[in-house]
């Protein structure tokens, strides 16, 4: 697993916090909306005590809590929808990317350097995502409202009357059976009532006499004055306070699944921080009923709710659509908490301090409590009675228990109330409150009853928290029960087929396990648990399970690559496409270049469909070209489907950008030393004509013999002009330049005669390609007759045909795996300097009887579309490099290569062209 | 019986690959790569040991749960390693044997060594080493 910002010492009591439920009034969510935040949310930077907890255990010891948190939220009466929450965690996991300048770690292993992100923080927010979005289950109390605060304004007509009101709302949501969602540790959950004062436009007076008049009835205790808005909105801006809500609202908004009460307008504010383009105002209630969840079933915001099943006859029906609109606005304006100033931050840190120090925290040590004493009682009887009639009803028992299992297929299920239950209600308010000794113990004894009932689904849940709390435990600690959790897991899914409870116990046990540095168990443990049923969650824990690999003593690293690409493949079936690109790039490290040329092109041709999809054409072309480069062993039907991408791809990136340079395409290969350039025409003497003997044509083979002889002549010829010596600057005239030829001189070609530059194509596919509109490329600087030079350059060959002509080859096809050489002229029209730089034509291929492969088209582009006229336009550079230099020392020791002007010529004004004809000895003079 | 062979270079580069159920080759590369991490780890397990007493031979690399297949091991002195994905669903073969179909393949392998127009490093391309490998793949099946 990837190295995580929280160690499980801090992760564990994070993610496992006591609840506290919320019920505004309608006037105090008014209130608190002024700041563009709901009640829960106001509280939500401030809901960690900055100091430590005393509080005592039942057996009056003293025990300290560190760092204690709270969660308050509003009441939800349905339960989160499986579907809503894989939204959820999609979006939260796809907002969650790699920091794009992230310094990576480089993890050398073998002969492996490879760039590896250390931590992974979509997998974090994912987990800290999926153990939030948790429901509340019955066999387990750890998410279950210990509390609820009760929140009612001073601007209310009768503030008190509404406290009453919301408390018989409370009441009637904990015991009416309709609501069976919002579960309740305990039947008397402690009530907390919170008096909000709006110091900017309330009266202070009032407020303070109605908070005492609560003081009277509900005790100092049980209630509390928050006075918050002290500042008009209006002045915002003109101070700059720091904005304690913005890494939780951002979280917020997208995590949290009390956000979705806010019904769409938080939803779509999530999506317009992606692309920032969707207007708000359009949006009403239609597009709510649109969405899968019905998270928002609020009771204060029932006029939304579309499901008339879940409408409460709350105290408010007055929900103005523009506030409604206002909530909309205020979430696309990022400020929240406008009417906030750090003495009102204060106050509600304050608030929450007296809440837990002098509310929850006597209320969890009073139930801690009551509980225990039950259990002492229950044990005292059982242990005198109930072994005793275990023992004399033994036989008896075996058929009722047998009932109980049919009930269930994961055993049997207790009533709320049943004193089985009870240990383990004990056993979770002692983990809430990090007394993990405690728990242990009771998580210990419950695990025994109920393995005794046969009760897995509860057994396998005290399992897994036994076995937490046994790791947590401070001091001595037992060794970590790893069976445990394994058993747990096991029951989890196999009996209870309860995914999510199996993914929570995997997530958990993975890290406990990382954090003893057993990394092969946790990876085994994640890769357990990827299945079909979930590919977003397949994907992160098979990529956590690669660096799993990575991370243990001696790294393994193709383990690693290959669950990397497990991962990727998995990824890009969840839609997480970027996710999927980083993995694949990843697993890429260490394939590269290794001669798994099957597996490399398999990534590359990923990856470049990834880049594609992303519109990251740049990395789509180079992976496609890398498929196409290489030495491929794919067979041909393969090979034809990557060209096809290839050219596809292409063409998109050209279209975007039809003004920019030509791309350098990387097929056919070209032999840039087999290049052969000739000057002048080539005459084809028909029958009977006679062939001059200095006749040269591109159709003979180099013959060094002859060339020699050839060139012994023409010195003898030279030396004889010259009366005997032969001038220092003559060089024998060549009329075909190839590698055999000296190419170290700028040749001379004449104006208006033909230069003829024969360029070797091979081809490395095993598939056809059709070249198209073939010619060549080149740079022309024109002498004038003025003497100063142009400077002037022509670039390409079209642009100016008056200075050069180029021939065009219209159709040029090359085979499969075949070499083939094309002739392409050029027509001098002027004096000056050429330089040849490269040909310039469309790549293209023909579909013959090639069969489609099962690799398919690209997402939105039909296999139809490739036809004939699939093709890009594109050059390659013809670059020849010189023979290698051996004449001083200094060119042995070192690697040098001489220049090759074979493609530079120099256009010379017209001159006599001498013709030798050998006819019988005689030499005839033209 | 053996649906994949694969001779790697000391260097992790593969020398041989084949498998026969052809249109799943990818996957067995795959397959053949990943399991180089389990071999590397029980080379430097046994360490000098290994070299004392010459026992080439790695054993079962692991198997996969989901193809019935196991993967077996075998490293010569000179770290050229033989990899076999054995088809474990019809036959349920001895160590034995692979011990003996490795012993074979090493034997072959070091014909394709004796060679001189062989180019050590280079892909074997032998075609007694490939009738050999076919005749291991044939065998039961």
């Amino acid at each position: 697993m990837a190295q995580c910002v929280q160690s499980v010492q801090e992760l564990i009591p994070d993610s496992f916090v006591p609840c506290v439920a919320a019920l505004c009034s309608d006037e105090a969510e008014r209130l608190t909306r002024l700041n563009h935040l709901s009640f829960a949310e106001l509280l939500k930077p401030f809901s960690r005590l900055t100091s430590e907890v005393h509080m005592r255990d039942p057996n009056n010891q003293l025990h300290v809590i560190k760092n204690l948190k709270i969660a308050v939220s509003n009441i939800v009466t349905q339960p989160p929808q499986p579907g809503a929450i894989r939204k959820l965690l999609n979006d939260v996991v796809s907002g969650s990317q790699p920091a794009e300048g992230l310094v990576a770690n480089v993890i050398t292993a073998g002969d492996y350097d490879l760039n590896i992100s250390a931590t992974t923080p979509w997998f974090e927010s994912y987990r800290e995502t999926f153990l939030q979005s948790m429901p509340a289950l019955d066999h387990e109390f750890l998410n279950h409202y210990l509390a609820c605060m009760l929140v009612a304004s001073s601007s209310e007509a009768e503030p008190v009357e509404q406290f009453s009101k919301l408390s018989q709302e409370q009441h009637r949501i904990q015991h009416n059976s309709d609501y069976s969602y919002p579960k309740w540790f305990i039947p008397n959950t402690l009530k907390y009532y919170v008096l909000l004062h709006d110091v900017s436009a309330g009266d202070e007076q009032r407020a303070e006499s109605i908070y005492e008049e609560m003081k009277q009835k509900y005790g100092t205790q049980g209630c509390y004055l928050l006075k918050i808005n002290s500042r008009t909105s209006n002045r915002a801006s003109d101070e700059q306070i720091p904005d304690p809500w913005s890494q939780y609202l951002q979280k917020n908004s997208i995590q949290n699944q009390e956000s979705y009460e806010d019904g769409p307008c938080t939803i779509t504010s999530n999506k317009n921080s992606d692309n920032n383009l969707l207007s708000l105002d359009g949006l009403d209630n239609e597009v709510k009923d649109g969405l899968p969840n019905n998270f928002r079933a609020h009771p204060l915001q029932l006029e939304q709710s579309s499901d008339p099943s879940n409408s409460i006859d709350g105290p408010d029906h007055l929900r103005s659509a523009s506030s409604l609109h206002e909530t909309k606005k205020g979430n696309t304006g990022i400020i929240h908490g406008a009417c906030l100033t750090l003495t009102d931050h204060d106050r509600i840190r304050q608030f929450i301090q007296e809440f837990t120090f002098r509310g929850l925290l006597p209320h969890i040590e009073k139930t801690i409590r009551q509980l225990n004493d039950q259990l002492i009682s229950r044990k005292g009887l059982s242990r005198s009675l109930f072994s005793a009639t275990k023992k004399w009803f033994s036989g008896s028992k075996v058929p009722e228990k047998s009932i109980n299992d049919l009930k269930n297929t994961s055993g049997l299920l207790y009533p709320p109330e049943a004193p089985e239950l009870q240990i383990r209600k004990m056993a979770d308010l002692c983990f809430l409150v990090q007394h993990y000794d405690l728990a242990y113990s009771c998580y210990h004894t419950a695990k025994k009853d109920f393995l005794n009932d046969q009760a897995m689904l509860y057994a396998a849940g005290a399992l897994e928290m036994a076995a937490v709390s046994a790791f947590l435990q401070p001091g001595a600690p037992r060794p970590y029960p790893a069976h445990y959790m394994d058993t747990a897991i096991q029951t989890y899914r196999d009996i209870c087929k309860n995914m999510v409870l199996a993914e929570r116990c995997v997530l958990l046990s993975a890290e406990l396990l990382k954090s003893q540095s057993k990394y092969s168990e946790a990876a085994a443990l994640l890769i357990r648990l990827t299945s079909e049923d979930s590919d977003l969650r397949s994907a992160l824990l098979l990529e956590q399970a690669a660096h799993c690999f990575i991370n243990m003593k001696s790294p393994m690293v193709r383990k690693y690559a290959f669950h990397m690409i497990l991962a990727g493949h998995r990824f890009s079936k969840a839609g997480q496409k970027k996710h999927a690109l980083r993995c694949y790039c990843q697993a890429m490290q260490v394939y590269k270049g290794k001669g798994w040329s099957l597996a490399e092109d398999h990534i590359n041709f990923t990856i470049g469909r990834q880049s594609y999809t992303l519109r990251q054409l740049d990395n789509a072309v180079s992976a496609f070209r890398h498929i196409l480069i290489n030495e491929s062993k794919q067979s041909a039907a393969q090979q034809g489907a990557f060209l096809r991408e290839y050219l596809y791809v292409y063409k998109n990136v050209s279209q975007l950008s039809p003004d920019g340079p030509l791309p350098q395409l990387p097929l056919p290969y070209i032999n840039s030393s087999a290049t052969r350039v000739f000057f002048g025409h080539d005459r084809r003497p028909a029958d009977g004509e006679k062939q001059a003997a200095t006749h040269v044509s591109l159709d003979q083979e180099y013959d060094s013999e002859s060339s020699q002889q050839w060139r012994e002549l023409e010195e003898q010829v030279v030396s004889v002009v010259n009366k005997g010596v032969i001038p220092s600057n003559f060089h024998p005239t060549q009329y075909c330049l190839n590698s055999y030829s000296d190419n170290s001189r700028f040749p001379l070609a004449v104006v208006e005669e033909p230069i003829t530059v024969e360029v070797a194509f091979r081809n490395p596919l095993k598939v056809l390609l059709l070249l198209t509109d073939l010619s060549l490329l080149w740079k022309f600087h024109p002498k004038d007759f003025s003497g100063k030079d142009n400077e002037e350059v022509k670039q390409l060959v079209t642009s100016e045909p008056e200075m050069i002509g180029a021939e065009v080859i219209s159709e040029f096809l090359i085979n499969g795996e075949e070499s083939k050489v094309a002739r392409l002229k050029l027509f001098p029209h002027h004096i000056g300097e050429l330089h040849i730089l490269g040909v310039v034509y469309n790549l293209g291929t023909i579909q013959g009887s090639m069969t489609v492969d099962g690799i398919g088209a690209l997402p939105g582009c039909h296999t139809g579309k490739y036809s004939l006229s699939m093709s890009v336009r594109g050059k390659q550079d013809l670059e020849i490099q010189g023979p290698r230099l051996n004449n001083t020392k200094e060119e042995k020791t070192s690697v040098k290569y001489g220049p090759d002007r074979r493609l530079d010529p120099i256009i010379t004004e017209e001159m006599p062209l001498l013709e030798t004809l050998a006819l019988a000895q005689e030499v005839n003079q033209r | 019986m053996a649906v994949c062979i694969a001779v790697i270079a000391k260097e992790n580069y593969p020398l041989y690959i084949r498998s026969t159920p052809t249109e799943n080759e990818l996957k067995f590369h795959y397959m053949v790569h990943t399991s180089l991490d389990v071999v590397d780890e029980k080379i430097s397990a046994m360490g000098k040991a290994l070299v004392d007493q010459r026992e080439l031979y790695l054993g079962l690399l692991y198997p996969t749960e989901d193809y019935k297949l196991c993967r077996y091991g075998y490293v010569t002195n000179s770290k050229v390693k033989f990899v076999m994905v054995v088809d474990s669903s019809n036959t349920a073969l001895r160590d034995n044997e692979i011990r003996s179909m490795f012993r074979k393949l090493h034997n072959s392998y070091t014909d394709v060594m004796c060679n001189p127009f062989y180019n050590p490093g280079d892909r074997i391309q032998s075609r007694a080493f490939d009738n050999m490998v076919t005749s291991m793949m044939i065998q039961v099946c």
